[in-house]
């Protein structure tokens, strides 16, 4: 169960970036009407608000390299709490920035997971 | 509720009962908490508060940068997204930290932590 745990995290992490970097637009099919992205501390809800400012954001391209994820089961049953640290490379600047990113993921029909919480912050300094 | 403020005033309890004395930090945890702490899993009050109070050091002092929260669903829970600085005691740099927390309602109206995952952040 624990190595199950573990399993969904890592795969959903790589999805996740995966889509992020390379068809961002996609990403709306991981989040559903009830979910909640708060990004850099501005709160939006809902997969067409979310979608939007994800595309919004200033920059076309983008690289992200995971250095952790820890999972935990969540008080759902089969919910997941996964926190992620990394690096986000963005084309023409020198040096990356430095990203922490919590998700809680709820299983949905079919078998998959969709995102009903994610926080991310720039890790400065 | 007010999930902000219910936040803001869990992370300064939480923080300063921390850095005052880590072992009074029992209270809010339960025997089906979970501290992921520096990849280590731990799980219960008394293996997470013996893991805490056995950390190498002395003294700390957290100061906090952000917090962000937000409603984990129907069952009243909270996520509680933190970043800041860790200052030890005797060290020149302080250490920068994330950590996430998830809170759920006790009968008494209060608040314990189901889930908890602490990471330092390094350059």
């Amino acid at each position: 169960m624990e190595e199950h745990l573990e399993d969904v995290g890592k795969t959903f992490v790589s999805h996740y970036y995966n889509l992020f970097d390379n068809d961002r637009s996609s990403l709306a099919s991981l989040y559903q009407p009830s979910s909640v992205l708060t990004f850099e501390g501005q709160k939006i809800q809902g997969v067409d608000n979310i979608a939007t400012k994800l595309k919004q954001l200033p920059f076309d391209q983008c690289h992200h390299v995971v250095s952790t994820i820890d999972c935990q089961p969540s008080s759902f049953v089969g919910g997941i709490m996964v926190f992620v640290s990394g690096s986000l490379q963005l084309p023409g600047e020198e040096h990356t920035l430095r990203f922490s990113q919590m998700f809680q993921l709820i299983p949905s029909r079919g078998g998959s997971y969709f995102v009903q919480n994610d926080v991310f912050r720039l890790n400065y300094g | 509720m007010d999930t902000d403020a219910v936040s803001k005033a869990f992370v300064e309890h939480y923080y300063s009962t921390f850095d005052a004395n880590r072992a009074g930090l029992a209270g809010l945890y339960q025997d089906q908490s979970m501290l992921t702490f520096e990849g280590q899993k731990i799980q219960g009050s008394q293996s997470i508060v013996a893991k805490l109070t056995s950390l190498p050091f002395q003294q700390c002092q957290h100061q906090i940068t952000t917090v962000d929260c937000q409603p984990s669903g129907p069952a009243g829970g909270m996520l509680v997204f933190v970043s800041g600085n860790l200052q030890l005691q005797g060290e020149q740099h302080a250490l920068k930290f994330s950590q996430m927390f998830h809170l759920m309602p006790t009968p008494q109206g209060s608040f314990y932590v189901l889930n908890d995952i602490f990471r330092l952040n390094y350059a």
